[in-house]
C-alpha cells in the first residue's frame, strides 16, 4: 500500500491524500490537556505553519508528530499507517530543534552525515554526501571539517537543514529554528527554506511564535490557542478571514469594537453611535458581535467626505512605522488605532480632532 | 594626603603577591619538609639535617613489605576508580537528566555520605562486616571507599550532565540511532571530560584514604595506613620517604590526567 502511492505529484482536479493526519488528538500532563482535539490533514509537499502564542501546545503537537512524546488520545497516521507509537529512530521525519541540537564534539560534516554513520554508509559516500548537501543548503566546501561551534548563527541553521535533509525524511519539522536570529539574516533564511521547500518537494511543518514568518513561508498556517487549533487555512485566508478575535489579532494590531444588535441596528457598546456590519463570514445570526477593523483600512475623513461608519475622537499620539505612521486617536474611553503614509501625514499640532471611519466590507463581524 | 591610582594600584597588587605567597608556603611548606626529612641520614628526625642521603628512597624502593602495600593501594583504588565510575555515570544521568518519583530524595540521600565523619562511617562499616560474617581484607576496603567515594563522584558528573542540552540525544535518536547508539554516539563523548575527572577524583580519593582502610582492610595495609602504623611505632626515614612517593605519584597522575583532557580537547575539528 505504502508503495502504490504516486510520488509528490499535486494536481488540481484531486486533492492529493494527506501524507500526515491527526484525529482527535490530545495530550494530557498530570492532569493539564496540553493539545486537545487536533484534526488536521497535512497534505503531501505542503509547507504548513503551526503558529501560536507560547504556551499554546505547539512544541507539544510537534513532539508528538516526530515521536518524542506519545498522544494520550486520538490517531495520527502517516500514509494510512498508525504512528502514534512508533519512536523516532523509526520514523521517516526528522525534526530540526529550536536550539539546533548539533553535535559539538563533531565537524560540519560529521554533523550533517550523522544519519548515514548510524546506517552503516562508508566512509568515503559519507563525505561525497555531506559535501552535495551543503553545496544545497549553500554552505562552502571548506567547512566540512571545521568545528561546528566556531560556525555562525546562520551556518549553524544550515548544517542542522542539511543534517535533517541527510535522513532523507518525508516530512521535517521545524520547532522555531530561526527565533534566535537577528532579523535581517532571520528574513534572508525564512526565503531560503521556501526556496529548499520547492526544490526538495519534502512536506515541511514548521512551528513558530511569529504570524509574520508563517505567512513569509506557509502554504497553509495552522493558529494554535490554548491546545486547540482554532484556524487552518491559506495565509490570506487567515489574515483575511479571521475565524474570531484571537486569530484576527495574532495577525497584527488591529481595532476591535464590540457592538449590541437591537432590531435590525447595531449599536456601538465601547463607542457610541449605530454602525453598520457586514454579514459574519460564517452566516451565524449574531446578537452580540465585535467588528475588527485593521488600522490601515481606517481612513481619516476630511470634511465631506463619507464612509459607512464614523468615529470623532482626538490624536493623542503618533509612531512611525518607517514608510507609514500610525496614529492613536481617543474615541471615549476606546483608543483606535489608524495609518497614513508618511507623504499623507497629518500635520503636526493640527487640529486635534479627527474624524475616522471604515466600509462594513473593509471590516470583519465575528461572534466571538 | 591623597594617593594617587597608580601608588595604589601598586599596593593592591603588593598586598596581592603576599598574600598568593603566604598560601602557597602554608600549603607546600609542609609537604617539602616531609621530603627533606626522606633524605636525612640519620635515623631521627631534626633541623637542620647534618647529612643528606638516599639510602631510606632506596630502601623504601627494596623494601617487599612496601612494595605489597603499594600493590594493595593501587589495587583497591582501580577497582574503586572502575566501579565508581560506573555507577556514578549512570546515577547522574538518573537524577539529572531523568525526572522521576523520588528524583530529589536520591539527590540528596547520594550526597549525604560525603558529610558523614570518615572514622564513623569506617567503624560502621567494619560492624556490618562482622555481623554479616565477612572477612576484612582488601576487598572490604575497596566496598568501604566505595560508600564515600561514589556520591563525590556522582556529583562531578552530574556537573557535566547538567551542562548538555538533552536534545542532542533526542536529535540522536531522531536521526535514526538506537538507545545504543545514542548513548556511544553523543552521550558517552560529551560526558568524557566529566567522567575522565570523577576517575582521577575516584583514584586520587581512595590512593589517599585512611580512615576508612584503618577500619575495614583487615589485614591488608595500604600507603596511608601503614604510614600511621609506623609512625605510632617504628619510624625510619622511609615513612616520608614512601609519603613523599606517594605525593609525587598523585602529582603526576593528575598532570597526566590534565595533558590526557587537553589532547581530548585538541582532538576537537578545527
Amino acid at each position: 500500500m505504502l508503495q502504490t502511492l504516486p510520488a509528490a505529484a499535486a494536481t488540481d482536479e484531486a486533492p492529493p491524500r494527506p501524507i500526515l493526519q491527526l484525529v482527535g488528538v490530545r495530550k494530557v500532563f498530570g492532569g493539564f490537556a496540553a493539545v486537545e482535539g487536533i484534526d488536521l490533514d497535512v497534505r503531501e509537499g505542503e509547507f504548513l505553519t503551526i503558529v501560536g502564542p507560547s504556551g499554546s501546545g505547539k512544541t507539544t503537537l510537534l513532539r508528538m508528530l516526530a515521536g518524542m512524546d506519545q498522544p494520550s488520545e486520538g490517531n495520527i497516521t502517516l500514509r494510512g499507517e498508525l504512528i502514534n507509537d512508533m519512536p523516532p529512530n523509526k520514523r521517516p521525519t526528522c525534526l530540526v530543534f529550536q536550539s539546533l541540537a548539533l553535535f559539538p564534539h563533531k565537524s560540519v560534516g560529521e554533523n550533517i552525515a550523522f544519519a548515514l554513520k548510524v546506517k552503516g554508509v562508508d566512509a568515503a559516500t559519507r563525505k561525497k554526501r555531506a559535501l552535495e548537501l551543503m553545496r544545497i543548503v549553500r554552505l562552502p566546501d571548506n567547512y566540512h571539517d571545521k568545528n561546528v561551534m566556531k560556525c555562525s548563527g546562520g551556518e549553524r541553521q544550515r548544517v542542522a537543514l542539511a543534517r535533517a535533509f541527510a535522513y532523507d525524511p518525508e516530512v521535517l519539522f521545524f520547532d522555531e529554528p530561526l527565533s534566535a536570529l537577528d532579523y535581517k539574516l532571520k528574513k534572508a533564511l525564512e526565503k531560503e527554506l521556501k526556496d529548499l521547500h520547492r526544490e526538495t518537494g519534502k512536506t515541511f511543518i514548521y512551528i513558530t511564535h511569529s504570524l509574520e514568518e508563517a505567512m513569509v513561508m506557509s502554504d497553509r498556517i495552522g493558529v494554535m490557542r490554548a491546545g486547540k487549533l482554532v484556524q487552518v487555512g491559506t495565509p490570506e485566508e487567515i489574515y483575511g478571514a479571521p475565524v474570531d478575535r484571537f486569530v484576527s489579532e495574532f495577525v497584527g494590531e488591529v481595532n476591535t469594537l464590540k457592538m449590541k444588535r437591537a432590531g435590525a441596528e447595531w449599536h456601538g457598546v465601547d463607542v457610541p453611535g449605530t454602525f453598520t456590519l457586514s454579514p459574519p463570514k460564517d452566516g451565524a445570526s449574531l446578537d452580540e458581535a465585535f467588528v475588527v477593523i485593521r488600522p490601515e483600512y481606517m481612513r481619516f475623513l476630511a470634511p465631506g467626505e463619507r464612509a459607512d461608519n464614523q468615529l470623532t475622537g482626538t490624536v493623542y499620539n503618533e509612531y512611525s512605522l518607517g514608510s507609514r505612521i500610525q496614529y492613536q486617536i481617543r474615541v471615549g474611553e476606546k483608543v483606535m488605532l489608524a495609518e497614513l503614509s508618511r507623504a499623507r501625514a497629518l500635520a503636526p499640532g493640527a487640529s486635534a480632532e479627527v474624524t475616522i471611519g471604515w466600509d462594513a466590507a473593509d471590516a470583519f463581524t465575528l461572534g466571538s | 594626603m591623597a594617593t594617587t591610582p597608580a601608588v595604589a594600584r601598586r599596593r593592591t597588587n603588593t598586598l596581592i603577591w603576599i598574600w598568593t605567597v603566604f598560601v602557597l608556603v602554608a600549603v607546600y611548606l609542609p609537604i617539602v619538609c616531609g621530603a627533606l626529612a626522606s633524605f636525612n641520614k640519620s635515623r631521627y628526625f631534626g633541623f637542620p639535617i647534618k647529612i643528606y642521603a638516599t639510602e631510606w628512597w632506596q630502601k623504601t624502593l627494596d623494601s617487599i613489605e612496601i612494595g605489597m602495600l603499594v600493590r594493595n593501594s593501587i589495587a583497591i583504588a582501580l577497582l574503586v576508580t572502575v566501579i565508581s565510575v560506573v555507577i556514578a555515570t549512570f546515577g547522574a544521568l538518573a537524577f539529572a537528566r531523568y525526572d522521576w518519583k523520588g528524583r530529589r530524595l536520591y539527590q540528596k540521600l547520594i550526597v549525604l555520605p560525603i558529610f558523614f565523619p570518615q572514622p564513623v562511617l569506617g567503624l560502621a562499616l567494619l560492624l556490618g562486616f562482622n555481623a554479616v560474617g565477612i572477612q576484612t581484607s582488601w576487598l572490604t576496603a575497596v566496598f568501604a571507599h566505595l560508600v564515600w567515594i561514589v556520591p563525590v563522584v556522582t556529583l562531578v558528573i552530574a556537573i557535566q550532565v547538567y551542562g548538555f542540552d538533552p536534545s542532542l540525544e533526542e536529535a540522536a535518536y531522531d536521526l535514526g540511532c538506537t538507545r545504543t547508539q545514542v548513548f556511544r554516539e553523543v552521550t558517552l563523548p560529551l560526558l568524557w571530560p566529566g567522567i575522565w575527572s570523577g576517575m582521577l577524583f575516584a583514584f586520587l580519593l581512595s590512593w589517599s584514604n585512611f580512615p576508612l582502610s584503618l577500619y575495614t582492610a583487615g589485614a591488608d595495609s595500604t600507603i596511608p595506613k601503614w604510614l600511621y602504623a609506623k609512625m605510632v611505632a617504628g619510624y625510619t626515614p622511609m615513612v616520608p620517604a614512601l609519603g613523599t612517593m606517594a605525593t609525587l605519584g598523585a602529582a603526576s597522575l593528575l598532570l597526566g590526567g590534565g595533558l590526557v583532557m587537553l589532547l581530548l580537547r585538541r582532538r576537537q575539528p578545527a
